[in-house]
């Protein structure tokens, strides 16, 4: 409904139907909106691809790969529930969980353009959903190895 | 001339803009301008067909939306004549249960206990007192995981339909958050004792208090509207009482009563208004705080949420322990022109929903009036009795005071930690 926030629930369903291998291996959990419910998702997870639209100034369907600790120069894409985005909800859990250091967490973000309510993914942003699943697969790779 | 420009976003959830006129030393104007999507979503109910509208209308909030499924679908089953089992109510209780302890950990601890405690926010607040945040997270989660049992997700559960729900949700499910639960509602209990303990401003104000009230249970789905001018009004009739008015400067709507004056809706009006139909745990609780009500200062709004955790939690065990579903999950529709109106109590105050429904069950009119519009007009006078000191303020200070006075409403603008954008401008020109 909000137009470039599809971005990565396209991306995840996209590589689970090229990747299916890999897909019967590895956890999927769609949220929309998860707010702190995300540090729960996390709780005994050794590692995490994280795949969403970000607000960025590279242009409108750059692909990017980030460490957790890189996540605070991004903002909020969309209006979060209670203003927790992913950066603010993982500093957040970083200061009262210990585990949640132990977590190999990455982020595939995907820059979007137009998240108006009834908007469509824009052009830019549909082309980079195959570039992201391959970027999500190399992850998953690079984690088994 | 004191003028600082900055415009209203387009969040609801995020931001809004406050302006302060001042001329001759004297406040003269105050605007809390908001952008107010649910309007939007009036426009676009319309051509649905009716099991649409409560998992539509969900989306209008990721806090609360068992609030507008509940009151869509007591107002669509209202157009159908339809009635609903007390077991489809239990669980719908329960449902509202979940949502209201993850809203009210919520905000009780991360929102706006970092305001009183001079915390620039939670991740401050978690810094200086971990224990306390992760027994926060606990709590909510508690709720999340009651919407999750009984609607499949703890944002934008699904499952609530009209008649009822999909499919009753398995016993076994629910009877395993039993534990949790029982230790939630010791948490929520020590809450209310810590609540007491919060540095709250000084602020007392006369308010006209508006809830849903039920003689046999706290007031949150079935019942009359009550004020605490001592007016009754059903349901049906709220419309008579209680009016929407577009404010030309913004997009919001302000809910005003029939004379024209201001009411407060949420947890401040419905323990003030309620407090007798609290469960035991929750008496016991708001008995030996020893409070005088009624409560009137919008900051103590803390202390009746945290009340109201330990009814909900209370409650919550109860509906769980007394769960026996049987015969069919929801009513058979039968489908017909009809209107109906609806209403519960949002963790937030009063949610109205009426409707208008063609022989198809598609929906040719929409009305929905949220709390946040409902205290709108309130959440200005109080800025306006507020105003003198915060134009004697510094800029920066000055914000913060007035964020805080907001914040104490939960109200749907309160999200971002720096939402509000003041302008005070000095009429003068001086």
């Amino acid at each position: 409904m909000r137009g470039d926030d599809a971005a990565g629930l396209e991306v995840v369903r996209l590589w689970q139907e090229r990747y299916l291998s890999s897909a019967d291996r590895v956890k999927v959990e769609f949220s929309e909106l998860p707010g702190l419910a995300l540090l729960d998702s996390l709780a005994g997870k050794d590692a995490a691809i994280l795949v969403d639209a970000v607000h960025s100034s590279a242009s409108v369907g750059t692909v990017l790969r980030l460490g957790a600790d890189e996540l605070a120069s991004f903002t909020p894409e969309t209006a979060p529930s209670h203003g927790w985005g992913l950066a603010e909800t993982l500093r957040f859990g970083f200061s009262i969980y210990p585990w949640l250091g132990k977590c190999r967490i990455t982020l595939i973000g995907i820059v979007g353009g137009d998240f108006g309510l009834g908007a469509r993914i824009s052009p830019e942003v549909a082309i980079a959903i195959s570039k992201a699943g391959e970027m999500v697969e190399r992850e998953i790779q690079a984690l088994n190895n | 001339m004191k003028t600082i420009e900055v415009s209203a976003l387009a969040r609801v959830e995020g931001e809004g803009g406050l302006y302060i006129g001042v001329k001759d030393n004297q406040v003269v104007e105050i605007r809390l301008d908001i952008y107010e999507p649910p309007r939007f979503f009036e426009g676009f109910l319309v051509g649905r067909f009716l099991q649409e509208v409560p998992d539509i209308t969900a989306r209008i909030c990721g806090i609360c939306p068992v609030a507008y499924q509940m009151s869509s679908v007591a107002a669509l089953e209202k157009a159908l004549g339809v009635e609903v089992g007390p077991q489809t109510y239990a669980l719908r209780r329960l449902m509202y249960c979940g949502e209201y302890i993850e809203s009210h950990a919520l905000h009780i601890y991360l929102l706006q206990a970092p305001d009183l405690l001079g915390q620039p926010s939670a991740l401050d607040l978690a810094a200086i007192a971990p224990d306390v945040v992760r027994n926060a997270l606990r709590m909510k989660k508690i709720g999340n995981e009651i919407l999750k049992a009984i609607g499949g997700r703890s944002v934008h559960p699904v499952n609530a339909c009209v008649g009822g729900f999909y499919r009753w949700p398995d016993s076994s499910s629910l009877k395993a958050l039993l534990p949790e639960l029982e230790w939630g509602l010791e948490a929520a209990k020590e809450t209310v004792r810590w609540s007491l303990t919060l540095p709250y401003p000084d602020l007392e104000i006369d308010y006209e208090f508006v809830a849903i009230h039920h003689p046999e249970e706290y007031g949150v789905m079935r019942g009359d509207v009550i004020s605490s001018t001592g007016k009754k009004t059903s349901v049906a009739d709220y419309e008579m009482r209680y009016f929407e008015e577009h404010v030309q400067r913004s997009n919001a709507l302000h809910g005003h009563t029939a004379n024209g004056g201001t009411y407060l809706v949420g947890p401040l009006a419905r323990l003030n208004l309620n407090h007798a139909q609290l469960l035991p745990a929750a008496q016991a609780a708001l008995s030996e705080a020893k409070l005088n009500l009624p409560l009137k200062n919008p900051y103590k709004s803390l202390i009746a949420r945290a009340i109201e955790l330990v009814n909900f939690y209370e409650e919550s065990i109860q509906l769980i322990n007394n769960y026996l579903p049987a015969g069919p999950a929801h009513a058979a529709l039968v489908l017909k022109a009809g209107e109906g109106c609806g209403m519960s109590e949002a963790p937030r105050g009063l949610l109205y929903h009426r409707y208008k429904i063609d022989e198809q069950g598609k929906v040719t009119f929409a009305k929905i009036v949220p709390p946040t519009a409902q205290n709108l007009p309130r959440i200005e006078a109080d800025l306006m009795v507020l105003a003198p000191k915060l134009i004697d303020m510094q800029q920066d200070l000055a914000t913060i005071t007035a964020e805080h006075l907001v914040r104490s409403y939960d109200p749907c603008i309160s999200c971002a930690t720096h939402f509000l954008n003041l302008r005070v401008e000095n009429i003068n020109g001086v």
